[in-house]
């Protein structure tokens, strides 16, 4: 009797030990927009799911509890390697997910793939994140990336948006061959995009009249933009994510620059960044992610929902949201929260997120497809992010170039 | 491009020229090396900015009110941090550096993280040479070169010029003259602060201001400074010249390589100082027993 | 057992006669023993830290402290040996256990061609001049993107070990080898040149001491081993950045090096053992944790103006005195001194310690 009632209370107490909650710890720098922005997705995830119940484990539910890590990436790698390391061993995280600067990733991965938990990058773009998954994939398989695309596939976007402006300019001043200056910051994750853009031009029918590459940290582009206006160039391709993406938007309003900023500006996919240039970043256009435009079904609404919340819209980094969204139906599809089994359920899976639609590679990158993990571009004008392209979704606008005014 | 270079030069060297002018003020006279001034200059913008944006007070009154509120803050850290500790060089060291953490922290807090953008005082650009120079640049020019003038009728056409000058020289002599030491140093700590807050107030709409961007400046202008001689104004200037045109060479010349121009003016620091010792102007100081 | 009683004999007669000595066993002993009850990875893997910093801290106090050269650019040393380890681990396909070697040896050159530079250089100027180097080295860095890594770095890189207790291991037994290295070495008559190199050095010459050998020496011995902990960093965290050569590592040990005491090897590691997990437990804290390099550098500050020399020469002070007769330190609650008789307190005991 003794013995029965003694293994009934074990059981009792080990289902009562066993998590009530299930634990996912953002990881990103808390002080910076793309921390703010990967806590903002994630809070919107679990308020949106516990609400509604909590997720499906076999038979019982669960709730979502967040844990919330300042890597302080930005500044430190050793701090974003002790962040990860303190959710896993002290607070028992169950999942990760964030992530921003590359550096920072890469060594996080390497703790996250030792205990041998799901890390699902949100903000990090570099491919080895991707290639370490293909060359070993029995250690680095807990590793999927849903934001953004790897760098290479980032390249697709910015020729086909390239294209139709090109088109555009070629239709508005009768030239045959429009005039493209590359401006790259000189940084290692640009220099194959760099390369590609020069190898690839001259066949969209696009001259290259010159590279420049200032330093992703410059607070000043006058020498570059004389040059470039002296060279008569319709388009200045930005690769760009740091300060300079600020400087490029402010310089160039402040000279009235006939040509027009088409590329990645990282700074300029911030709400802020119109009052980061104080005004003058008319005409700046950069890909980006989040617009109230139907990406997918959920987009308007989940655009709409952050805006309200937070009173900004979202950057890429809060792809969280689709982030827990995935992990929540692979584990009610998997009836389990252990990563080996989730793994392939995610690697099959096709996810219609907020952000685009998701389906992954054997690297466990986003597939690129215009329309669905592409992305949109976007232009600021008067203050404001218009969206303009791919034209197949609804909601975009024209684009406006400089010398139409 | 020569014009380029040239204007370019100009502009950059104004500015550093206000930066290393206060920092070799100080150094001269207290033999402080304040790894904070820059900070002070960062302060400068950041209280400029929350005063345009959150008050309806004008671009001068908001630079002057800036300008004397970062001065004021100087003289009280002053005070209270390096003058207790004024006889442990180190110990000022990094007094300096912590002070100079702190104010990046809490810019940090209020503001977040994020790069702010300040407006232009002046607006529009004018075209000299055939190169178009936005107005705002001209002002920092004209704004360097009257705080120049100031400086040098301060330093050498008053009273508490000539006693800072004095102690500069000899700090045991001045103050067996009957100078107040004390005193004398708190001022030119004062002046040469004001300098970097009206280079943070006139400089910051050209840039952009976040908690961090003190540390930029700080190496070029330390580069500067010893570049030209601790504790030689004259030396300062002539580095910030050759620094400000340097620089501006680098990226006109080298277009994939504007990003080498930091490290371009230090090698030219390092190269100097193999050659003289003491920078250009400096002056070599005795081991004070 | 002949050894056995020389052993107790020296640790009575050396170690426990001074309270800071035992202490310094005391706590030797205590983080050689500590995985054995407490094995959290987190506490471990902070610590291993520590003692990988400790490294870094010593090394410089050697050459800022002893001889009177303050480095500020020391990053230059620690990020060339982590990222010469970790190029030849990784392109060559090298064991780490040569390759932190020879990253040491690397640094060791850095240091000697640093030195060199600086010869003519005094005071500020020699301080200066140092920051600039591992700025030069960063701009290097990124102009050859495809060895260097760029703004990536190198990563991937191989473990020494695997699993947080023996990588602690190793960073502890470095960091303990190295540091009672480098204090016995500042204890002897190479530290005492030194010595007198920093308070004079035209005195020195005109001794007849070569004081170019002894200041090249010591900057390639203190980068020496800053590039060996480097090195070891590298390994630890798989990768090797830009950021092993940025100001603000540079800041951070003249920090950790003035806050715990310059010309004492064993000051800056008590700094570095207060301070950096310090800082990490401030961060650990949801509602302040982004306040912690708020609260450090306050905390630096406030400790500065009530020991400006640092906080070891502080506690030491308080724990013991210098005999006046002998000069030789003493338990401060002693009498009369244990070596010469002399009277330690009262109206006799005249000379303090400076």
């Amino acid at each position: 009797m003794l013995r029965i009632l003694a293994t009934l209370g074990a059981l009792a107490l080990a289902s009562g030990v066993q998590a009530q909650t299930i634990k996912i710890a953002i990881l990103g720098p808390m002080a910076f927009v793309q921390g703010e922005n990967h806590w903002a997705g994630a809070e919107m995830a679990r308020d949106e799911i516990n609400k509604a119940g909590g997720v499906h484990v076999g038979g019982r539910r669960l709730q979502i509890e967040l844990i919330r890590a300042d890597t302080n990436e930005s500044n430190s790698v050793p701090d974003a390697t002790n962040a990860i390391e303190r959710v896993i061993t002290r607070d028992k995280a169950d999942f990760l997910v964030g992530g921003f600067r590359s550096e920072a990733v890469l060594a996080m991965q390497e703790i996250a793939m030792d205990y041998k938990k799901l890390f699902l990058g949100a903000g990090a773009a570099h491919s080895k994140l991707g290639l370490n998954v293909e060359q070993n994939y029995e250690r680095y398989k807990y590793w999927f990336r849903i934001a953004p695309t790897k760098d290479v596939d980032l390249v697709r976007t910015l020729f086909a948006v390239l294209g139709s402006i090109g088109q555009q300019i070629r239709t508005d001043l009768k030239t045959d061959t429009p005039k493209v200056a590359i401006l790259a910051e000189k940084a290692i994750w640009t220099e194959a995009l760099v390369a590609a853009v020069q190898k690839n031009l001259p066949a969209m029918k696009m001259e290259v009249v010159g590279t420049w590459q200032p330093s992703a940290k410059a607070t000043d582009v006058t020498a570059e933009l004389s040059a470039i206006e002296r060279s008569g160039a319709h388009i200045v391709f930005t690769i760009l994510s740091d300060v300079v993406g600020i400087t490029v938007g402010r310089q160039m309003g402040e000279r009235r620059m006939k040509a027009v900023a088409w590329g990645i500006n990282v700074e300029g996919q911030k709400e802020e960044f119109w009052q980061a240039t104080a005004g003058k970043a008319q005409y700046v256009s950069t890909l980006d992610t989040f617009a109230e435009v139907e990406m997918t079904p959920q987009t308007v609404a989940f655009v709409r929902a952050f805006k309200a919340r937070y009173g900004k819209a979202p950057t890429y980094n809060a792809a969280t949201y689709d982030a827990i969204m995935i992990l929540k139906k692979a584990i009610e599809q998997a009836g389990t929260t252990e990563a080996d089994k989730l793994i392939p359920v995610i690697e099959k899976m096709e996810y219609v997120g907020a952000a685009g639609t998701d389906t992954w590679d054997k690297r466990h990158d986003l597939v690129w497809a215009v329309g669905k993990t592409a992305g949109i571009a976007v232009q600021w004008q008067d203050g404001k992010k218009v969206p303009f392209w791919p034209p197949s979704v609804k909601g975009m606008q024209p684009f406006k170039m400089p010398h139409s005014n | 491009m020569l014009q380029d270079i040239l204007v370019t030069g100009l502009v950059n060297s104004g500015v550093y020229a206000l930066l290393a002018i206060g920092f070799s003020l100080i150094f001269g006279v207290a033999r402080i090396v304040n790894i904070a001034h820059t900070a002070f200059y960062m302060l400068a913008a950041y209280c400029f900015y929350a005063l345009l944006t959150k008050t309806g007070l004008g671009f001068a009154l908001s630079g002057v009110i800036a300008v004397a509120a970062v001065t004021a803050l100087s003289v009280v850290c002053y005070r209270l941090v390096i003058e207790p500790v004024r006889e442990h060089e180190s110990a000022v060291l990094i007094a300096t550096i912590a002070l100079a953490l702190i104010f990046q922290e809490l810019m940090l807090y209020s503001f977040g993280g994020n790069y702010l953008g300040i407006p232009s005082t002046l607006e529009g650009v004018v075209r000299v040479l055939g190169v178009s120079i936005p107005y705002q640049r001209l002002l920092i020019l004209v704004v360097a070169a009257v705080m120049l003038a100031a400086t040098w009728f301060f330093l050498y056409r008053t009273r508490l010029g000539l006693a800072i000058r004095a102690t500069a020289n000899d700090l045991e002599v001045a103050n067996l003259m009957g100078m107040n030491v004390h005193r004398v140093a708190m001022a030119s700590v004062a002046a040469s602060v004001a300098l970097a807050a009206v280079a943070g107030v006139v400089v910051a709409p050209v840039f952009v201001v976040d908690p961090f961007m003190w540390l930029a400046p700080l190496v070029t202008m330390l580069a500067i400074v010893v570049l030209g001689g601790l504790g030689s104004l004259k030396g300062s200037l002539i580095g910030a010249l050759i620094i400000g045109y340097v620089e501006a060479i680098t990226v006109f010349a080298l277009p994939g390589g504007a990003y080498l121009k930091g490290a371009v003016a230090l090698g030219i620091m390092v190269a100097v100082l193999l050659v003289r010792p003491e920078g250009l102007f400096g002056v070599a100081f005795e081991e004070e027993r | 057992m002949y050894w056995l009683r020389r052993a107790w004999a020296e640790l009575r007669d050396e170690v426990f006669v001074l309270p800071s000595r035992t202490l310094a066993l005391v706590w030797a002993l205590g983080l050689l023993l500590l995985p054995l009850v407490y094995d959290d990875p987190y506490v471990l893997r902070i610590l291993t830290m520590t003692c990988l910093f400790a490294i870094f801290a010593a090394s410089w106090d050697l050459l800022a402290g002893y001889t009177g050269q303050v480095n500020f650019g020391h990053a230059l040393f620690f990020g060339a040996g982590a990222y010469t380890s970790a190029l030849l681990s990784l392109r060559l396909g090298i064991t780490p256990w040569i390759t932190i070697w020879a990253g040491a040896a690397v640094a060791l050159l850095f240091g000697y061609l640093a030195g060199y530079l600086c010869l003519r250089l005094r005071g500020s100027y020699l301080s200066l001049a140092t920051l600039a180097f591992p700025l030069i080295a960063l701009g290097l860095l990124f102009a050859f993107p495809e060895f260097s890594g760029g703004e990536l770095g190198i990563s991937g890189l191989r473990r020494l070990a695997n699993g947080p207790t023996p990588n602690y291991y190793i960073a502890a037994v470095s960091m303990l080898a190295i540091v009672l290295g480098l204090w016995k070495l500042a204890d002897s008559r190479f530290g005492i040149v030194l010595h007198a190199i920093r308070d004079d050095e035209v005195a020195a010459r005109a001794s007849g001491i070569n004081t170019l050998r002894y200041k090249l020496a010591v900057f390639a011995l203190s980068a020496a081993a800053a590039g060996f902990s480097g090195a070891l960093f590298a390994h630890y965290l798989r990768v090797a950045g830009p950021s092993t050569l940025e100001v603000a590592l540079s800041f951070q040990v003249v920090i950790w090096g003035i806050f715990g005491g310059v010309a004492t090897i064993y000051g800056p590691v008590v700094a570095v053992f207060i301070l950096y997990p310090l800082t990490e437990w401030l961060g650990s804290f949801r509602s302040f944790g982004e306040l912690r390099l708020l609260i450090f550098a306050v905390i630096v500050l406030l400790v500065l103006l009530f020991m400006p020399r640092g906080l070891t020469p502080w506690l030491r002070d308080k724990l013991e005195t210098a005999c006046p007769r002998c000069k030789q330190r003493n338990r401060a609650w002693r009498s009369v001194c244990r070596l010469c008789g002399a009277p330690l307190s009262g109206a006799d005991a005249k000379i303090k310690p400076a």
